[in-house]
């Protein structure tokens, strides 16, 4: 310490130091420094010049705990007229959401059931896929999870749903464009490895907490990226000599990318849809901690209070899901994969 | 390597006695809320110091450290336990894994349903529960229950089924955790909105946002005890009582460091310090650490009794 403490006395800046000295809290150091008092004393180590550092030589520097206050006050004082613009811009996920769970939760289990039973059908025409999901859904029922299985189903239906919507188009900006491309992957990184309550946290200021969007925008955000990767790489990789073919024929941008790109990117686009259900379906004991229904809230039921068949059938209960998700999603996207169709 | 082994430890058995007499290793839980930092480095502060020890502090919160107890057999200190949320600690005093060595907060942690100051300020009527349900305009008609899987939110919803807010319209919403209750109070705050809900104190949060304790009535303690079980047959209202709070060590421990045990049996806060130390650090911006050494500068006579002759001895240079 004494190191800076002497280079500030020599540079004469002690009297800019000391001008405005507030008291500032000691810290454990200097009552070990003080305890150890007599035994020896370590003068010549050299600390890394970082704010703290400084700030004990010199009390003119700020402190590191002043600029991550700086940053919360900033936040504060953008609070209003952020939620100005993205509290409208985000009702309708909430709506829907609200809407999704309602549905799910009125309509009587006999009806929903068997409709989702053909629908699996109609989607996959498997039989054995749809003999598997109707077994999913009678255990479900049989260990009264079929309530929480099916909020968790209709949020991650929704999710999934707005993800696709929102990260097709995304992806196939990002293809056309390599500036594009070198904006928005820093950002899909980020996305990946936030931690989810350090914005989660922040946007409870924005929104009310009891919103559904607060756990759908954690969802989202989370899970729209590998459809995003996947749309870009997808059209990236159609072949050059499928282009110049195409461009041969006078085909228009539109025509290209409707008629040629897209068709010949799905199998990536599918992979990517897929990923993008599975990895919504990773978020959902997370998003529980901000208020989700389902099948995370047993899950944290079973930690907090160590009841470890709760937490492990609503752990399993969620691996289920995931496997008739992934089935299906699977079978149904290869039935409308055209480089699939053998003749 | 088995000899760089065998001399690493051979050194390290000659510089152990140097630096820790009677003490070794020590693990020490470092709850996630800021009064259990400051004990955690008030304790460590003393081991270290005073008795020589090597301490390692885990980040943990309650359920993970009784988990861990259960299981392995460690952290060794467990301090600021919240027993009455946590079932688990009882099963395991009783099957002896735990021994119980202090109240480290003495007069209890308090718990109840709060509103925030300037909503009484403006209508005393909202620091009862009575007016409250008169007038749940006054708190914004909504309830902040407690996440699931905690104790208080079995006790809070056998309340409500005898108080039934929803019928008096008040919408009750569960949280998903505590910080999103914890942000709630804070993001009411910061636009001065009225909340009405569930939490405690000594904490940060009550620390940094004046609360008011709503009146729902005396406590019953059979009352009490029948809303905190799951399937209670006559729910009623009653205020929550002072919760326990203690500091725990294993078995294996206290029979391995019986002064150490001494010492943590012995660390105990009030609740008028523990708040003037939270309203400290709040006002000076300070990290835990820095709560602990203020209180550490400013209760010397009050620390010192808890030490033994020999770790007085060695920390005579701050104590005199």
């Amino acid at each position: 310490m004494t190191s800076y403490e002497k280079l500030f006395d020599r540079l004469g800046l002690r009297d800019w130091c000391d001008a405005d000295a507030a008291d500032s809290p000691m810290s454990m150091a200097q009552l070990l420094a003080q305890t150890n008092e007599g035994n020896a004393e370590s003068s010549g180590t050299l600390p890394f010049p970082s704010l703290d550092a400084l700030h004990e030589a010199c009390n003119a520097f700020p402190q590191t705990r002043d600029m991550t206050i700086s940053v919360e006050q900033g936040f504060l004082s953008i609070k209003d007229n952020l939620k100005f613009i993205l509290d409208p811009l985000t009702q309708p996920l909430s709506w829907i959401l609200e809407g999704a769970l309602f549905t799910f939760m009125a309509t009587p289990w006999w009806i929903l059931i068997p409709l989702l039973v053909l629908a699996t059908w109609l989607a996959t025409r498997a039989l054995s896929i749809t003999v598997f999901v109707a077994a999913v859904f009678l255990f479900f029922g049989v260990i009264d999870h079929l309530d929480v299985a099916l909020q968790t189903l209709s949020i991650i239906f929704v999710c999934t749903g707005f993800s696709v919507l929102l990260g097709v188009p995304i992806g196939i900006m990002m293809s056309r464009s390599d500036r594009m491309q070198q904006l928005m992957l820093p950002i899909l990184d980020m996305l990946q490895t936030l931690p989810s309550f350090v914005y989660l946290i922040p946007l409870i200021f924005l929104f009310s907490v009891t919103e559904p969007k607060l756990y759908g925008i954690a969802i989202i955000l989370y899970a729209i990226v590998p459809v995003i990767r996947l749309t870009d790489l997808g059209i990236r990789l159609v072949d050059k000599d499928v282009i110049e073919a195409a461009d041969a024929f006078g085909m228009t941008d539109r025509q290209k990318l409707y008629g040629v790109q897209l068709p010949l990117a799905l199998p990536n686009i599918m992979a990517g849809v897929n990923q993008t259900i599975m990895m919504s379906l990773a978020m959902v004991v997370i998003a529980s901690l901000v208020s989700a229904p389902g099948l995370g809230v047993l899950v944290l039921r079973g930690i907090r209070n160590l009841e470890l068949g709760v937490g492990l059938v609503a752990g399993f209960g969620i691996v289920l899901l995931a496997v008739v998700l992934d089935r299906c999603s699977k079978a149904a996207l290869q039935r409308i994969d055209p480089t699939h169709k053998t003749d | 390597m088995k000899r760089l082994l065998l001399t690493s430890a051979f050194a390290m058995g000659l510089a152990a006695p140097a630096w820790a007499e009677s003490c070794g290793d020590v693990t020490i839980t470092q709850m996630d809320w800021a009064s259990a930092n400051v004990v955690t480095s008030v304790a460590k502060f003393l081991m270290e110091q005073g008795y020589g020890c090597d301490v390692t502090t885990v980040p943990s919160s309650t359920p993970t450290a009784l988990t861990s107890v259960a299981e392995t057999g460690t952290p060794d200190i467990l301090t600021e336990l919240w027993v009455n949320t946590a079932p688990a600690y009882a099963d395991l005093v009783a099957d002896g894994k735990l021994v119980e060595l202090a109240d480290v907060l003495s007069d209890g942690g308090i718990e109840g349903w709060w509103v925030p100051q300037y909503v009484v300020d403006a209508h005393p009527e909202a620091a009862t529960l009575d007016g409250i349900l008169a007038n749940p305009g006054l708190v914004g008609r909504r309830f902040d229950n407690c996440p699931d899987g905690w104790g208080c939110r079995t006790v809070n919803d056998n309340m409500n089924r005898s108080i039934d807010m929803e019928s008096k319209g008040i919408e009750v919403f569960n949280h998903g955790s505590g910080e999103t209750l914890a942000t709630a109070i804070a993001s009411a705050y910061a636009d001065q909105k009225p909340w009405f809900g569930f939490y405690w104190a000594p904490t940060a949060i009550l620390g940094k946002y004046p609360m008011v304790l709503v009146d729902v009535g005396a406590h019953d303690a059979e009352q009490h005890t029948c809303n905190s079980s799951k399937d209670c047959a006559e729910p009623g209202v009653s205020a929550y009582p002072r919760a326990a709070v203690k500091t725990a060590a294993t078995t294996d421990f206290q029979q391995r460091e019986p002064a150490i045990a001494e010492l943590m049996s012995n660390i105990s806060f009030t609740n008028d310090q523990m708040n003037g130390v939270l309203a400290w650090m709040e006002d000076n911006n300070a990290s835990a650490e820095e709560g602990a050494v203020y209180f550490l500068t400013n209760n010397k006579d009050q620390w010192s009794d808890w030490l033994n002759d020999d770790a007085r001895a060695k920390l005579s240079t701050i104590l005199n």
